[in-house]
């Protein structure tokens, strides 16, 4: 694609920036947005603890594809998934990123980061959480992919043994604030991702609300269900393949931000409610937080 | 000399290889899982029915596989009656997973192991595709930058494929796998709600009932995933096969081999399988007993004791252990070293003559090849078997598609006790996967998985045997000692899932 002229993406920028409110924005995330100079932004893909579905779920991508996306939109530098090449020459490219030694570029995080015990997860010989601090200190911005990277997710989940916790609640507690989109869901939607990136590359920074883009997180699944309806109507499924508003079966639809109800999956083949399961609040920051809260309401109890 | 060869990528997860080499002769190897997650801790006290979608976030690759398998070892301890729709609708859910999982594995995960990526930039033809391609490789490289053209180049030095129409054929199938595992998973969402991660998938069967709407969707997608089974996806391995032959004899594990039979049959959790379950025993083929594999931790980062069965797991994590290396545990059968996966899945069935089709396949491949049943433990075995496999599982699934009875339930009714235990055992694409559950005062009291990965990229055990991978590449000649292309091409036989194998 051609390159945007600098100046030109700039006035844009800063056009649409007032339009949706970015200006608002804290000012170092504004002076991050400034570094976005409207070429195409290098990625360098990372994985903490991470089960891999988020990249997995990236390669379903139709509109635009994975490859268009790789080549056009991104510079995808680094991805341990799809690398030619490995050990030493693969760690040279991730340092030579990280030491900042190598041009702007922007960190993607898929995975959370086992805070209390960091030699839970090592790459290179060195603890994940340590490369992050050095990219702290050189990316433009990172973009945190999946649940595990913006909330901590299953890892993070009560009774974990390694402190898992978030790429956000990770820079907090080394005292670092660095501009981080925040894209949940177990796994991640692929457009949620792909498209954040285009609006990077040909826009500027998204709008965000409660640091996820607002274009894909601003209503509940709930909202634009198609078994709302039966809500309304108190048609309610009693048991799993039942007809009817899945709510009394545990779904977690209303208190969860996406648009999977009118986006849905795997090119609009299907959804989980479409499939008659409960929602569980995948992209949800109480996704799987607590033993209490099952995902769903189907179980007895049993006594406390 | 002590080489580290990780991080190895094209992979799942977080492996290094820790490799002696003596005279470019691999003399030991040390496989290390360098990730920890401790699902099963995660999992103790909360309500069964978490287990599986929690289980499925084990691994994005083969999420299926474990709530396939939570689902078994649900059914098990409920005492579930399954009705035929529900079966089904698991067999043509975990079934279009495998199929998507070969193709990954072969092109984006392998191929570029063979496969000469550089012959792009001698392309003259018009195919949008790869004119894209070349255009951003040559842009890439012509740019000055430090590393251009990732994550395509640089790669390991080597012998690749010199044809250069064979690799440019090679690079159009790899772009054109991309949309095709996306047809394959999007049969499995079908009826499994979305991929990675099915929330449909119940113990007891499937919320989704199916419609012909579904059912001619399904198959429509998974005829055309045939297709390029078998129009592409057997040549190019064919000609791998051609180019490489003496990886026929290169990754050979010493141990057992062993599957636990995929894709049952029918509604009842002991009914035959597609794939023949067995363990093949120095030769000989016997009857899987859960109770005979013990899980050792002398080289894992763990304090919890060693050579526990799997109903006794435990999990103390230790990480600084002085005598371990890896989080990955070590699981023995009958204090042996087991292979999994395609290969040993394949071998099960053979030596037993139980399919028909996977006897005939591989006579026909061997005989094409030049090679006996006994190749099939090998680099090459590994990919050939996982092409046999997609053979044999694309047309059941069109078979399968027949047998649904479209007025009948899909879902059983139940009530979850108040304790029980249960086994739930299947093949992940990449192998044998066990989980067990054990249920107390309505609350998951203890969870074990006991995982592929685990199996053959485990470390030494107590009696300081090495896992099946370390094993494989243990005697392997390599021409870099500090590259050594030959070894990640072994480990990427394997199919490696550090997520799973740790988890």
């Amino acid at each position: 694609m051609p390159d945007l002229d600098r100046r030109k993406f700039l006035k844009m920028a800063a056009c649409l920036s007032a339009a949706f409110g970015v200006g608002n924005l804290p000012a170092p995330v504004l002076a991050a947005l400034k570094k976005i100079d409207g070429a195409v932004p290098t990625l360098v893909y990372l994985q903490g603890q991470s089960c891999t579905g988020c990249s997995i779920s990236l390669l379903q991508a139709e509109t635009p594809n994975a490859v268009t996306m790789i080549t056009e939109y991104s510079k995808l530098s680094f991805h341990a998934d799809m690398s030619a090449t490995s050990g030493k020459q693969a760690l040279a490219l991730i340092e030579k990123y990280l030491s900042g030694n190598a041009g702007e570029y922007f960190l993607a995080v898929e995975g959370s980061i086992p805070y209390d015990m960091p030699e839970a997860c090592v790459m290179g010989h060195k603890p994940f959480a340590e490369h992050l601090l050095d990219a702290s200190k050189t990316m433009v911005g990172a973009v945190a992919i999946g649940t595990c990277a913006t909330h901590g997710g299953i890892p993070a989940a009560e009774g974990n043994l390694t402190g898992a916790v978030s790429l956000k609640e990770f820079y907090k507690r080394k005292g670092k604030s660095p501009l981080i989109i925040d894209i949940p869901g177990c796994s991640v939607h692929p457009d949620w991702v792909w498209k954040t990136i285009v609006h990077l590359v040909q826009v500027g920074l998204p709008e965000l609300v409660n640091g996820q883009p607002k274009l894909f997180f601003d209503r509940k699944v709930h909202e634009l269900c198609p078994l709302y309806h039966d809500f309304q109507q108190e048609i309610f499924a009693k048991k799993l393949g039942e007809k009817g508003c899945l709510f009394k079966l545990g779904c977690i639809g209303p208190d969860t931000n996406a648009d999977c109800s009118t986006r849905w999956w795997n090119g609009r083949q299907s959804w989980c409610i479409g499939a008659k399961a409960p929602c569980i609040g995948c992209a949800s920051p109480i996704f799987a937080a607590k033993k209490d809260f099952p995902f769903y309401r189907i179980a007895k109890k049993g006594k406390e | 000399m002590k080489v580290d060869i990780g991080p190895i990528t094209r992979i799942e997860g977080h492996l290094s290889i820790q490799t002696t080499v003596e005279d470019n002769i691999i003399t030991e190897a040390r496989s290390v899982g360098e990730m920890f997650r401790g699902f099963e801790v995660i999992l103790r006290g909360r309500d069964p029915l978490d287990a599986q979608q929690i289980t499925q976030r084990i691994c994005g690759v083969c999420p299926y596989a474990h709530a396939i398998a939570s689902s078994y070892a649900q059914e098990n301890a409920y005492n579930l009656s399954v009705p035929a729709n529900g079966r089904i609708m698991h067999n043509l859910i975990q079934g279009a997973n495998h199929l998507y999982d070969y193709l990954l594995h072969f092109y984006q995960l392998s191929a570029l192991d063979f496969v000469d990526v550089t012959a792009i930039l001698k392309y003259t033809g018009s195919d949008s595709d790869l004119v894209k391609l070349r255009d951003w490789v040559k842009f890439e490289v012509a740019s000055g930058k430090p590393f251009p053209a990732t994550p395509f180049l640089p790669r390991l030095s080597g012998k690749y494929i010199e044809d250069t129409d064979l690799n440019i054929g090679a690079l159009k199938h790899y772009i054109e796998s991309l949309e095709i595992q996306q047809k394959a998973n999007k049969a499995s969402a079908i009826f499994g709600g979305k991929f990675p991660h099915a929330t449909a998938i119940f113990p007891g069967g499937c919320t989704q009932d199916p419609s012909i709407d579904h059912i001619s969707s399904y198959r429509s997608l998974i005829r055309e995933v045939k297709e390029f089974i078998h129009q592409k996806y057997i040549p190019d391995i064919l000609a791998v096969a051609q180019g490489f032959p003496e990886y026929w004899e290169i990754g050979k594990s010493k141990g057992g081999f062993m599957s636990f039979g995929l894709l049952p049959l029918g509604p009842e959790l002991d009914s035959k399988r597609l794939f023949a379950p067995g363990v093949l025993l120095n030769g000989a083929l016997e009857k899987v007993d859960f109770e005979a594999i013990k899980e050792d931790v002398k080289y894992s980062k763990y304090s919890s004791p060693s050579g526990l069965k799997v109903r006794e797991g435990t999990l103390t994590p230790a990480p600084h252990k002085s005598s371990a290396y890896t989080w990955v545990k070590a699981p023995r059968y009958k204090g042996q070293v087991i292979e999994v996966g395609p290969a040993a899945r394949i071998m099960v069935d053979y030596t037993q003559g139980h399919n028909q089709k996977i006897k005939e396949l591989v006579d026909k491949f061997a005989g094409v090849a030049g090679i006996g049943a006994e190749n099939l433990n090998s680099v090459l075995g590994r990919h050939l078997c996982r092409a046999i496999s997609a053979v044999v599982i694309a047309d059941f699934l069109l078979e399968e598609t027949e047998r649904i009875d479209t007025k009948a339930p899909t879902m059983a009714d139940y009530e979850l006790p108040e304790s029980g235990e249960g086994f739930g055992a299947t093949e992940a694409s990449r192998g044998a996967l066990l989980h067990y559950i054990n249920i107390k005062n309505y609350k998951i009291d203890r969870y074990e998985c006991v995982v592929p990965t685990t199996w053959n990229c485990s470390p030494k055990d107590d009696r300081d045997q090495p896992g099946a991978l370390e094993s494989a590449l243990i005697g392997t000649r390599v021409e870099t000692p500090d590259e050594q292309i030959e070894a990640n091409r072994i480990v990427h036989s394997f199919d490696p899932c550090l997520g799973c194998a740790v988890h």
